[in-house]
């Protein structure tokens, strides 16, 4: 099952490998430079799950995170952090982020949490549509 | 002989567990209501053991054993009757403390409204003075530029702002309490705990080593996944990790260890550090309920780990001795029953 993944993150070294190294399992990835592009594309395209970098210039990524949960609710994110910020860790928790990964981050690792991201996403579409 | 009715207290340290349903046990086996089950052969022993003895010396300077048994034996039965009375009126006290308990759970719950209330009106009332001060103001500049017809609308902005700003910030609160109250209902997924927490651990590392403090894991690589809702489990891991690195010094020690217990996955995070005062430590859990001063702590944490917890069917417990530290455990089950899903139970 094909999953629909967005990365956001200003650095476009990372962006590029992350791609390439998506692109070779055949899980084709979208990527935005910053938290306003992140929106845009949200509004166009239903996500699964969104991998996001709280720290980028312009607008903050928690800020980002909260209007993701609000414009689309199903939508999991994992959080991509730099230098380990507890702070910014918790608030993300507290916001609904599904998870984070520590940047350089390990490709396996983030693999796993999306599928797992991806696999919590599921279950909520199906119990919402058991609830209707 | 020691004197069972002298209740025993279960450890030296403070220990509140709460989880729904079983505060009445928890508050029973709190106050010794059940040692008089577990000591029913101690007690029947410490009535009837005396009065045979004594009846047997007596019996025994007749020098007849005939004498000496009959004797023990009527006044053993009549020390009998009075034991069993005395037992009974015992159990019927201990029903009374129940039933008491139960009171005092419920004005708890209403002293615990009372408190949330009071945090509400308070966190929301410095804004609103504010905001009223300002409208006052503008107001005022407003009328003054009426009647002279020359404004200064630089100021008038400035108090806009200003109440705007204020506004911002009654919202700010009023979101973190809808976020507080909206109920999540738990996706269960099978849930590496281990690695749960030895990720919230990795987030916590580097704050941790700026402060000297050790972050020690003890966890089991057997331990068995749970089914359970994982980015609550680490909201509540990641909570509490951050509350023992607030609670040590520099060169302080956190521990997280994770173990199976039976039915229960139990999960402890504990500190050195300056560990919470008996007076507090029922407090704890209580929304707005916070030692930090304004502006570094809104005492939400716990009060959100607790409905968390329960909300994943587990519990939540702290044990604490002031000055040596406390110990958050949160015991989450195994096997979930399921909730809605019917038919389908273990
Ligand atoms: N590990 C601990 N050691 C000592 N005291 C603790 C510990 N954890 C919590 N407390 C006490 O419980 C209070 C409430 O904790 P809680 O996490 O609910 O709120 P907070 O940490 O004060 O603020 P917030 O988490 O909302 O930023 C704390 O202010 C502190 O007094
Ligand atoms: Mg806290």
């Amino acid at each position: 099952m094909e999953i629909n993944i967005l990365l956001v993150d200003d650095e476009s070294d990372f962006v590029e490998t992350m791609v390439k190294r998506f692109g070779i399992r055949k899980m084709p990835i979208d990527s935005a430079k910053s938290g306003q592009e992140a929106l845009a594309a949200l509004a166009a395209k239903d996500y699964d799950v969104i991998i996001l970098d709280v720290r980028m210039p312009g607008m903050d990524g928690l800020e980002v995170l909260k209007l993701i949960r609000e414009r689309a609710p199903l939508t999991e994110v994992i959080m991509l952090t730099g230098h380990a910020s507890l702070e910014a860790g918790m608030q993300g928790m507290n916001l609904g982020a599904y998870d984070y990964v520590l940047k350089p981050a390990d490709f396996d690792d983030l693999l796993d949490k999306v599928r797992k991201a991806f696999e919590r996403k599921q279950l909520n579409v199906k119990a919402r549509k058991q609830g209707a | 002989m020691s004197r069972p009715a002298s209740r025993e207290p279960e450890s030296g340290s403070e220990r509140q567990g709460i989880s729904q349903g079983s505060d009445q046990g928890m508050l029973a086996r709190a106050t010794g209501a059940r040692l008089w089950k577990d000591h029913g052969l101690l007690l029947w022993a410490h009535f009837l053991v005396p009065p045979g003895l004594a009846a047997l010396v007596v019996a025994a300077t007749f020098a007849t054993p005939v004498l000496a048994g009959i004797l023990a034996g009527a006044v053993l039965a009549i020390a009998a009757v009075s034991a069993r009375g005395l037992l009974s009126r015992l159990s019927q006290a201990e029903e009374a403390r129940l039933a008491l308990t139960n009171q005092l759970i419920q004005s708890q719950k209403l002293a615990a409204i009372g408190e949330l209330s009071a945090g509400i009106a308070h966190e929301i009332n410095n804004p609103i003075a504010i905001i009223a001060q300002e409208a006052e103001w503008a107001a005022h500049l407003v009328g003054e530029a009426e009647k002279t017809g020359t404004a200064d609308f630089a100021e008038v902005k400035d108090s806009l702002r200003e109440v705007r700003a204020q506004v911002d910030r009654c919202k700010n609160i009023t979101h973190k309490l809808l976020d507080f109250a909206r109920k999540r209902e738990p996706v269960l997924q099978e849930v590496d705990v281990v690695r749960i927490i030895e990720d919230m651990a990795r987030l916590v590392d580097k704050e941790a080593s700026y402060k000297n403090v050790t972050l020690v894991r003890d966890l089991p690589q057997d331990l068995p996944t749970l089914r359970t809702d994982a980015p609550l489990l680490r909201q509540v891991v990641l909570n509490l990790m951050t509350n023992a690195l607030h609670a040590v010094d520099t060169g302080g020690r956190i521990q997280a260890s994770a173990r199976a217990d039976g039915e229960m996955l139990e999960i402890r995070i504990a500190d050195n550090g300056c560990g919470i005062q008996p007076e507090n430590i029922d407090k704890v859990f209580n929304p707005f309920f916070t030692t930090k001063p304004p502006g570094q702590g809104t005492g939400l944490g716990l009060s959100m780990c607790h409905t968390l917890v329960t909300g994943m069917q587990g519990e939540i417990s702290v044990e604490s001795k002031p000055g040596q530290g406390a110990t958050f455990i949160v015991r989450l089950p195994l096997r979930h029953s399921p909730l809605h899903a019917a038919g389908k139970n273990t």
